[in-house]
């Protein structure tokens, strides 16, 4: 797999034209597909590629149709890869609790590895949303929005719930300032400013029951570190809140949260919380624990039980 | 365009070259004022601009006399912009304006005083005008405005001019402010931050030198700033000082002073009265109070909704929902966050219910409780929710006690039971 050339390398005759464009991010989306070459390998090979495509685009400064497709596959590939990636930690971690890895494959998949790819994924998704934006709003018919445009909109909303992950920066209230009435009207951002006010809220039960009842798959993957954050919340307030001589029982405590109940003891412990069985055999959390903790940025993202992801091809 | 005969027309030019230049040696401003305010459309204006494209060369008249041919290239590009005004060609107009004002900008370094103060303003007033109309220009013709941008850019020099040790800083507030009223058109706010950081840490400036006026419109937009980046203290004491300031007569201004401050002030627990919000025209927060005062979580949904209302059409021509209006405005947000206080305002009537019909057990919400009383308001919600908001809502010391879940009920402190947001946001 070749180096990438840098920029001041790239000649205007080396610019590729659109539909060789076009054909590469075809291309590359088929590798995605591939078992021959390891994920990070695939990863990297695709996050090069799709750098460049974005590069020739802007120095060629089209905006079309056809532009708009090619922006919109390359944030599909941003936010796959994120599932990805989480797919991969989550099995990363299984192999380590029961210590069947292979000594090679986790120092070659080591954390830190991965939070970089993840990094490096938000970051090009954010750059990618960005010029997809600009580009949306230069062709900008009266009172149109394109096909795919309130769901592509609606992921910056859910990259921003938490205003000091300072993703992008310009605050939200300007934001929505200049969206158009179409867009404010559709669905999906109905839909995504209903979650941002239930986020604000703190309400952890409504904000995860409602993302899966109604998310896409982009929208589901945009939000995993936020569903993460409200069940972290959760156990906290629990844990300040509620009455010490009545420990939680964490199947009631998974239902709210839709996790599978082994899952929700896992976060405790993540937490700094001890967890206990109560004379009913049933698994509770004691409250007004001293030792809660901000569990750490990881992407440990447990599953969401009773979801059923809608994918958008 | 009325008929003019040349030598009408040369008159009036002739007439205009000797006021625009007595102007200057005589140090009158408000004089040099009127001759540069193409946006008033004024009949002395306008009947100018009829003269010169009647006339085509005024530029032989300049070159006529000595008087006047001292300020040739600011008088140039100056009646080339008012030809291309009057005709309606506001991008031409806009391009040789922006070269008149550099030209004028230069003279203005060079005299010593800060006499054509005043007329330096009226002259960034127009630059920022004539920009907006010529990108409403482009934008008809399809094309991409970007004169605005421009007008920024001129700004930010006439601004630079300004910060110096001379009398002419005091010139500096009504740029900057000229300055965010063009970023907040382009919606580069984020732009604004290096103005803002110039004048308030520059040692030149004294905040308190500058004119009222010109602070008050500072402190309006900054405080937007702040409710934009939501840092409710910092925005309630600017925009508190630009309401005390405010000439009272201007009702305009105002009104949209406190367009933003009363959802400021609603986050930290200050309602309006009826009557403020009557008086100033500001409907449109009579709904959002009054869920506030009665603890009516359907009322604050019904204020925030999608639902169009008629009767707040004021002065759009187009019907918008409520959110939408609010979302435009910047404070939707704002506004939304108050739902939590709604529902502490709701559990305290609960609570005063219960006072009074049993006072022993006063302090003991059942879930069921209320949940019956948000049914009550319209609102379905089952218990595991109403106990996940009676969680949050102790969580974020809007209600003091704890929740003992087994017996699905809320025990209230005794003490304090709903404290007051005291000047603070709530959850901080």
């Amino acid at each position: 797999m070749n180096k990438t050339l840098s920029a001041a390398d790239v000649q205007a005759s080396d610019v590729r034209p659109l539909p060789v464009l076009e054909e590469t991010l075809r291309y590359l989306l088929s590798l995605l597909d591939s078992t021959e070459h390891s994920f990070e390998a695939v990863h990297d090979f695709i996050f090069d590629r799709t750098r460049s495509i974005r590069q020739d685009l802007s120095m060629q400064n089209l905006a079309n149709e056809r532009v708009i497709h090619l922006y919109e596959e390359i944030s599909h590939l941003c936010v796959y890869s994120v599932d990805f990636i989480i797919l991969t930690l989550k099995w990363v971690l299984i192999q380590v609790k029961f210590h069947v890895i292979a000594r090679q494959r986790l120092q070659s998949c080591s954390t830190t590895s991965i939070s970089s790819m993840h990094h490096l994924n938000m970051e090009q998704l954010a750059k990618t949303l960005t010029t997809l934006y600009d580009i949306y709003d230069a062709n900008r018919k009266p009172d149109y929005i394109y096909q795919n445009e309130a769901e592509f909109r609606s992921l910056y909303v859910l990259l921003h719930l938490n205003p000091s992950s300072g993703v992008m920066g310009e605050p939200m209230a300007l934001w929505f300032r200049k969206l158009t009435s179409v867009l404010i009207k559709s669905k999906e951002m109905c839909f995504v400013r209903n979650l941002l006010r239930l986020y604000r809220m703190g309400n952890y039960k409504n904000f995860i029951s409602a993302l899966a009842s109604e998310a896409t798959y982009l929208q589901y993957c945009t939000s995993e570190p936020h569903i993460r954050e409200m069940r972290s919340l959760a156990v906290q307030c629990i844990n300040n809140v509620c009455y010490k001589l009545q420990p939680y029982p964490l199947l009631r405590l998974s239902q709210n949260l839709m996790m599978k109940e082994v899952d929700v003891e896992s976060l405790c412990h993540e937490c700094g919380l001890e967890t206990c069985t109560d004379s009913d055999g049933c698994i509770v959390l004691p409250t007004k624990q001293p030792n809660l903790r901000r569990p750490e940025e990881g992407f440990k993202g447990y599953d969401l039980i009773g979801f059923e992801m809608k994918r958008l091809l | 365009m009325a008929y003019v005969s040349m030598g009408e027309a040369h008159r009036r030019i002739t007439e205009y070259l000797n006021r625009f230049c007595d102007s200057v040696s005589y140090q009158d401003s408000s004089t040099l004022c009127r001759l540069l305010s193409f946006s008033s459309n004024s009949a002395s204006l306008l009947s100018l601009a009829d003269a010169l494209n009647v006339f085509q060369d005024a530029s032989s008249l300049i070159r006529q006399s000595d008087k006047f041919t001292e300020y040739e290239e600011i008088l140039t590009h100056l009646f080339r912009s008012l030809q291309s005004y009057r005709v309606g060609n506001l991008v031409e107009a806009y391009l040789a304006f922006e070269k008149f004002a550099n030209a004028f900008v230069q003279e203005f370094r060079n005299w010593e005083s800060a006499w054509a103060l005043e007329a330096l303003y009226v002259v960034c007033y127009e630059v920022r005008v004539l920009a907006e109309m010529a990108d409403k220009e482009l934008t008809s013709n399809g094309k991409s405005p970007e004169k605005l941008k421009a007008a920024g850019s001129l700004l930010m020099k006439v601004f630079g001019v300004l910060a110096g040790k001379s009398p002419k800083r005091v010139g500096a507030l009504y740029v900057t402010c000229q300055l965010f009223k063009t970023y907040f058109k382009l919606g580069t706010v984020n732009l604004c931050r290096s103005v803002i950081r110039s004048i308030e840490t520059a040692r030149i400036f004294d905040f308190e030198e500058f004119p009222t006026r010109d602070k008050v419109t500072y402190m309006y937009y900054t405080g937007r700033l702040e409710v934009f980046n939501e840092n409710f203290p910092a925005a309630d004491t600017k925009l508190s000082y630009a309401l005390q300031y405010c000439n009272p007569k201007k009702e305009r201004n105002i009104r949209m002073i406190l367009k933003y401050l009363i959802p400021v002030k609603l986050s930290i627990g200050i309602l309006p009265t009826n009557e403020l919000l009557r008086n100033h025209k500001l409907h449109e927060y009579i709904n959002v109070v009054q869920a506030l005062r009665k603890g009516d979580l359907r009322l604050l949904r019904h204020a925030l909704d999608e639902h169009e209302d008629r009767w707040l059409v004021v002065d759009c021509s187009c019907v918008d929902s409520s959110a939408i209006r609010f979302l435009r405005s910047g404070v939707y947000l704002v506004l939304e966050k108050l739902e939590l206080q709604v529902y502490q305002r709701l559990m305290k009537k609960i609570y005063i219910n219960q006072k009074l019909s049993d006072p022993a057990r006063a302090h003991q919400l059942k879930l069921e409780v209320i949940a019956k009383a948000l049914r009550w308001l319209g609102m379905d919600m089952d218990l595991d929710e109403v106990e996940c908001i009676m969680t949050i809502l102790i969580h974020k010391n809007l209600a003091k006690g704890y929740l003992a879940h087994k017996s699905k009920v809320v025990v209230l402190s005794k003490q304090d039971p709903f404290p007051k947001l005291n000047g603070k946001p709530v959850g901080s």
